[in-house]
């Protein structure tokens, strides 16, 4: 299949932008699965509140609405990150704390399973609640932002997309800054690698869990309230981005809020470039063959340290 | 391993489910309720073949819909472009699974734990575009009214229960075969500690391989037979997140690694989910997914490894069916001849390296053992001793260098192949199979010596006795103090009678009086003709202990030779001490 | 926008159902002077909002129906619509079709499910329990399967396809004067538009002297048009065909579009199915964007109507009516007007009375274009495809000209 130097560059540039939200989603994704080793099937579903914050934020109920159509969308992607990570929160107060962290520990391996359940349990709860909450039709947040570009020779760069590229590199950089730098941060760290330790050296784990699951998916909340402008979604959408994530984290490698990052991104690459060669229909299996070469021939993926010691 | 009694009852347990189920298909009198019946069944299967390779195995799946799918579509296109009855191609899935079992599992058993799991995710969802792409958005079985059972379709409803209850009385007793055999004794190690499995001798790959292509063969033949009964298939229906989550929810809500926890799922959960979207969709739609997902989370709190393993334990019985305690022991197995000392030494290093990106773990290291010896390799923290094991025991490839044992190389051998060869070890910190009684872990390290299950017994009851651990032999592990769990994987390694033991820091944390007793336990073992390299820290133990230190400090080696010489060498004690203290000693003496 | 939210009264009332249908025994009560037909539509999962419509136009027809007296040659027996939800797999539309026919043995007939694969799940069991049924689905499968017991409203795709680009060729070249020489198109990869477009690919194009310059299909959802469209840009056919199936797509690849300084008229659109003319693609993309957009579509309220489309607009709070709801509302008065001519509340006969059905009047016949006559697949006979167009916000039916609200135009730059 021929393509041209445009056709390249243009594919290019939207995997890259489009890649940013993926990125800033699996970064909130990696800092669950890399604090707490959980995997949770949630995640997809708060994205989709974060959509519906941001929506509600910037239109149903006008708070953001006299910030206008360009500046009130991006408030409202920002806003969201706080409010689902107090959703976030209560939840794993109430629930999620009882299946993970260093109670589950002790109970060898069975946290793992109840984890996995209780997750599952709460995608579903989130969805359904979502429905009946939300209702059924799909809806979106109205920017002249996302049917706009700005230009480069021939090539457009949606503006929309541009916006929240910028966004997700920075809350992706300050939340790496975060965790490398500050104490509660480096916390976390400690808390995922080894919580019996951690507790003895006076680290508070069910705390750094709380703040680590609520942090991730606040930060996956702001992912979702950047594509709310683009795409249109309802409160089934969340499903559509769980590969995603999970593909983009498991590239990035264990652990690796850098690795999730590029993880994430170079997935919306591979995804948006692989239409120049082959079938469009067959995008994400792209995605899927390329995340299956890399875990083969680098199962720690890109960033991610080689396993445990013997 | 459950004894021949509890086998009996199990057989007994899994007819009595298959004729209550017949009786209950033909007192319900409504279409419909056979059709639930019949797809509880169907789920079963798919998730009692998650079971094997996840429940007994321990990795996870969250993409066994990759099976179910292949085996809905294998049948599917066979009817609609071949013409072929699903008599024949249901069976056929079976090869359609494991063979999908085998390519998959190659790249993906890589990947460990969690990471295992996500990237099974990756496979249905992949085929899922794949099949669309190819216009398969919509299949429909055609109608045969000309020859409905030469193409199962039936008219009474009842057949399909019948069939799919026979699928699952099979994968039942596939269930019951793999956890009474060695396949199973060997999962659980695996699912319990993989590196302790794979260095007792136990081809972790290879199980891992046959487990999933078992697991894969039972999904995709019930995804046969779910699409004979469904008429209708999409790609979404099979292979979507949903099928996936479906098999693992079923399996951990009823009892993760049991027999009957995937067939408790089935008989709970798709009748409720079913029956609240029948009474409660109309009512405010949406709500009988959030009464289910509460319903799920409510229950798992309660009971975070299914039903079935609280139920047992509410009842007061143990998790692993108890071996009886009157079980007649089995004559001690003759110890082999002290073995004649071989021309040269059975176990050579010569110029190890190894490095882990900047890092010189290892740097031109040399050892050479003899046979019958008890050596020693001493060293500060971070000298690379337990690095040095690795290499000897495979899980590590030296960068360079050669390693002979008995006269043949053993580099870069996977560790099961090297603990085939006679090399066993024990590790820095006590890698017990936790949940198995004491006796069961020790089976485990008798296999790769073993020709069957009776003689590996044997052998695991003789290796206590050598190590005085037998009035432990029906503990569980998990609650072991830590001499006897040192003196539990000491057995372990010793079963498959080694001809070289690796012993990484057996004697840390051990009190003065546990102390000597181990230290007994390894005078005798190297009595009894076994080699021996121990790795170890403390020096007072071990200065009476051996025939020679080699000193690693740094990855290099520093010194070596008779302990009492080797104690006062300067640069050892260096190492241990720093270049302060050499001064100070050396002040004093003079 | 309605936003569907809870009030304290519609939970209570709900919960008071639940735990009454939970007390209720399993088979239905069989009612006096009732009869009862089936509706099996998605209404919780990704595509609650069309069962939603669907619904919608039902409870009209329901009110309709009864208020004028019942079905009179049975007495003035009630009409009854027994709701199943059939969710987002086919397995639990498999499963709601199976209850429906097991716990309603007297049911007469049904409609339904929308999804074509769900329409193709539920009438392998109600063909087997030989109960007549409606759907506007047009899958090719549907009407394959030799049933006698299944009735597309709709046209099926071949036909729709046979229908709409001549139609909006002509229409091009009416107002332009010049015939489109190239198309483009972009399409989803679901059974409808691939049935579409099968015949035109087969020859069909060449025919009406069309070059393909652009061809793509993707599988939803998709995450950006960008590809899509920068072969479009490349390519600049005279008109582009887009065949996407959902919203949230239809809304991503029109505001690439206009990004790509391609929308408003630079290059026509011209589409098929009823995703195009939704309130919801109006609320997200805008009037603006939409404007011109021409979209063939098997059923869409027409002249004659207009009566019905305010009361409709009034009860429900939608922006417009369409398909769905209507589809929602004419088939019940289908199974209707086939109960009064049946005489009986037997199925075999209703089934019958459709067969036999050229309804050109009558309420039924009011919601369709075209008379209301099967062949013996199930098939529409001689029905003409509508076309609706967006003007100024509203999408309104435009051909046949006998059943259109407003005049057809060809948009250009």
């Amino acid at each position: 299949m021929s393509f041209s130097l445009v056709d390249f560059l243009q594919a290019l540039s939207a995997g890259i932008l489009v890649g940013s939200a993926y990125a800033l989603m699996c970064v909130g994704l990696g800092i669950i699965f890399g604090s707490m080793r959980v995997i949770n099937f949630a995640q997809g579903d708060f994205l989709m509140l974060g959509m519906y914050a941001a929506f509600y934020l910037t239109t149903g109920y006008g708070v953001l609405a006299f910030m206008g159509p360009y500046a009130g969308p991006i408030a409202g992607a920002f806003l969201a990150g706080p409010i689902v990570f107090a959703i976030g929160w209560l939840v794993h107060r109430f629930i999620v704390s009882r299946v993970t962290g260093a109670g589950a520990e002790a109970s060898a391996g069975s946290g793992a399973y109840g984890q996995i359940l209780v997750t599952l349990g709460l995608s579903l709860i989130l969805q359904n609640g979502g429905l009946i909450v939300f209702g059924s039709t799909p809806t979106a947040i109205r920017t002249p932002l996302s049917h706009s570009s700005w230009e480069i020779g021939e090539i457009l760069l949606n503006r929309a997309r541009c916006v929240s590229f910028v966004v997700a590199v920075i809350v992706a950089g300050v939340v790496y800054l975060f965790l490398g730098h500050t104490r509660r941060g480096k916390g976390l760290r400690a808390a995922a690698d080894n919580p019996q330790a951690a507790i003895y050296m006076g680290i508070d784990v069910d705390r750094a869990h709380r703040l680590a699951w609520s942090l991730g998916v606040g930060i996956t909340a702001v992912a979702g309230g950047l594509i709310a402008s683009n795409q249109s979604f309802q409160p089934y959408t969340g499903f559509d981005f769980v590969i995603v994530m999970y593909a983009g984290v498991v590239l990035g490698g264990l652990g690796s809020i850098l690795g999730a990052f590029w993880g994430g991104l170079l997935i919306g690459i591979v995804q948006q470039m692989s239409t120049l060669v082959f079938p469009y229909q067959l995008q994400n299996t792209c995605i899927f063959v390329v995340f299956l070469l890399i875990i083969f021939f680098r199962p720690q993926g890109m960033f991610g340290r080689l396993s445990e010691r013997t | 391993m459950r004894s021949p009694a509890e086998t009996r009852r199990q057989r007994w347990a899994i007819a009595a489910v298959a004729a209550a189920v017949l009786v209950l298909s033909f007192v319900l009198k409504s279409a419909y309720y056979e059709l639930i019946l019949t797809q509880v069944l169907l789920w079963a299967v798919l998730s009692l073949g998650w079971n094997v390779l996840c429940g007994y195995g321990g990795y996870s799946s969250f993409g066994h819909a990759v099976f179910w799918g292949l085996g809905a579509y294998t049948v599917a296109l066979a009817m609609i472009d071949l013409d072929l009855t699903p008599w024949v191609s249901i069976p056929c899935c079976a090869i359609v699974g494991a063979a999908a079992g085998a390519l998959i599992g190659f790249p993906t058993f890589r990947l460990r734990g969690h990471y295992f799991g996500l990237a099974m995710l990756a496979y249905p969802l992949a085929f899922l575009y794949v099949f669309q792409w190819l216009g398969y958005q919509e299949l429909a079985l055609p109608m045969r009214r000309d020859a409905p059972v030469l193409y199962m379709q039936f008219e009474d409803p009842r057949v399909y229960v019948v069939l799919a209850l026979g699928l699952m009385v099979v994968a039942l007793a596939i269930s019951l075969w793999v956890e009474n055999s060695r396949f199973g004794m060997a999962l659980t190690a695996i699912k319990q500690n993989e590196p302790a499995a794979e260095a007792a001798g136990i081809n972790t790959w290879k199980w891992k391989m046959l487990a999933l292509m078992l697991s894969g063969a039972m999904s995709a033949v019930a995804g046969g037979l779910y699409v004979v009964v469904l008429l209708v298939l999409t790609p979404d229906t099979v292979f979507g997140i949903l099928a996936s989550a479906q098999a693992l929810i079923l399996a951990l809500f009823g009892g993760v690694g049991s027999l009957w926890g995937p067939v408790i799922g089935a008989m709970v959960l798709v009748p409720l989910a079913e029956g609240l979207n029948a009474e409660l969709g109309n009512v405010l739609p949406g709500i009988q997914g959030v009464v289910y997902g509460v319903a799920i989370i409510v229950i798992i709190l309660a009971a975070p490894e299914g039903v079935y393993w609280r139920v047992l334990d509410r009842l007061g019985r143990n998790k692993r069916p108890a071996s009886p305690a009157a079980a007649p022991r089995a004559p001690v197995v003759p110890l082999p001849h002290p073995r004649a000392a071989a021309h040269g030494d059975l176990l050579v290093l010569k110029n190890i390296g190894i490095s882990f990106g900047g890092l010189r773990a290892l740097d031109e290291v040399e050892l050479a053992v003899p046979e019958g010896g008890l050596y020693g390799i001493i060293g500060p923290n971070g000298a690379g001793k337990t690095t040095l094991f690795n290499v000897v025991n495979g899980f590590l490839a030296p960068g360079s260098g050669t390693i002979e044992f008995a006269g043949a190389s053993i580099a870069g051998l996977r560790p099961s192949l090297v603990c085939r060869r006679g090399i066993g070890r024990t590790f820095q910190v006590v890698r017990a199979f936790a949940r198995m009684t004491v006796l069961e872990n020790v089976i485990v390290g008798a296999y790769v010596g073993a020709r069957d299950d009776p003689a590996a017994r044997n052998m695991a009851l003789a290796a206590l006795d050598r190590v005085g651990l037998s009035d432990r032999a029906d503990a569980i592990a998990g609650g072991l103090t830590t001499r006897e769990l040192r003196l539990m994987e000491l057995a372990r390694a010793l079963a498959p009678q080694p001809r070289l033991m690796l012993l990484d820091e057996t004697l840390a944390g051990l009190s003065h009086d546990d102390l000597d007793g181990i230290l007994g336990v390894i005078r005798q073992i190297r009595a009894d003709g076994t080699t021996v390299l121990i790795i170890e820290h403390t020096m007072q133990a071990m200065v009476n202990l051996v025939d020679h230190f080699t000193v690693l400090d740094h990855g290099r080696l520093i010194a070596e030779g008779n302990p009492n010489d080797v104690v006062r060498d300067p640069r050892v004690i260096e190492a241990y001490l720093g270049k302060k203290w050499v001064e100070r000693v050396a002040a004093t003496a003079n | 926008m309605t936003i569907h939210t809870p009030t304290r009264r519609s939970v209570t009332a709900g919960l008071a159902t639940a735990i009454g249908a939970l007390a209720a025994p399993r088979i239905g009560r069989a009612q006096a002077k009732s009869v009862k037909i089936a509706m099996i539509a998605p209404m919780s999962g990704p595509w609650a909002r069309q069962g939603q419509l669907l619904k919608m136009g039902s409870d009209l027809a329901m009110e309709d129906i009864n208020a004028a007296g019942g079905i009179k040659s049975l007495g003035g027996a009630k009409m009854e619509i027994i709701f199943a939800d059939d969710s987002a797999t086919t397995e639990k539309a498999k499963n709601a079709a199976q209850r429906l026919v097991s716990d309603h043995p007297d049911l007469v007939g049904g409609f339904g499910c929308w999804l074509s694969s769900f329409t193709l799940a539920v009438t392998e069991v109600t063909e087997r329990a030989s109960v007549p049924w409606l759907t506007l689905s047009y899958s090719d499968a549907i009407t394959d399967r030799g049933f006698k017991f299944i009735f597309q409203t709709s046209p099926t795709a071949a036909n729709q396809a046979a229908e709409t680009l001549p139609t909006a060729l002509k229409l091009a070249e009416s107002t332009t004067g010049k015939k489109p020489k190239t198309i483009g198109i972009i399409m989803d990869n679901t059974a409808a538009p691939i049935a579409f477009v099968k015949p035109l690919k087969a020859g069909g194009l060449d025919k009406l002297g069309l070059k393909l310059t652009v061809d793509q299909i993707f599988t939803p959802p998709l995450s950006d048009a960008t590809p899509l469209v920068e072969k479009v840009r490349s390519a600049k056919p005279d008109f582009l065909l887009l065949l996407t199936s959902a919203m949230p797509d239809c809304k991503l690849v029109l505001e690439k579009l206009d990004e790509f300084k391609l929308a408003h008229g630079k290059i026509p659109l011209v589409s098929n199915g009823a995703p195009f003319g939704s309130p919801e693609l109006l609320k997200t993309v805008g009037a603006d964007l939409l404007d011109g957009l021409l979209f063939s579509v098997a059923d869409w309220p027409m002249k004659g109507q207009e009566a019905f489309i305010e009361r409709f607009k009034k009860k429900t709070g939608e922006a417009f009516l369409t398909q769905d709801a209507l589809c929602g509302y004419g088939h019940p008065e289908i199974l209707a007007a086939a109960l009064e001519t049946a005489g009986a509340a037997d199925k075999l006969k209703v089934a019958d009375a459709i067969r036999k059905m050229n309804l050109t009047t009558g309420p039924a016949a009011q919601c369709f274009p075209g008379p209301i006559k099967f062949d013996e697949k199930g098939r529409r006979v001689d029905v003409p495809i509508i076309f609706a167009q967006w003007q100024k916000g509203v999408p309104v039916t435009v051909f046949p000209a006998d059943r259109a609200l407003a005049k057809p135009m060809w948009p250009t730059a």
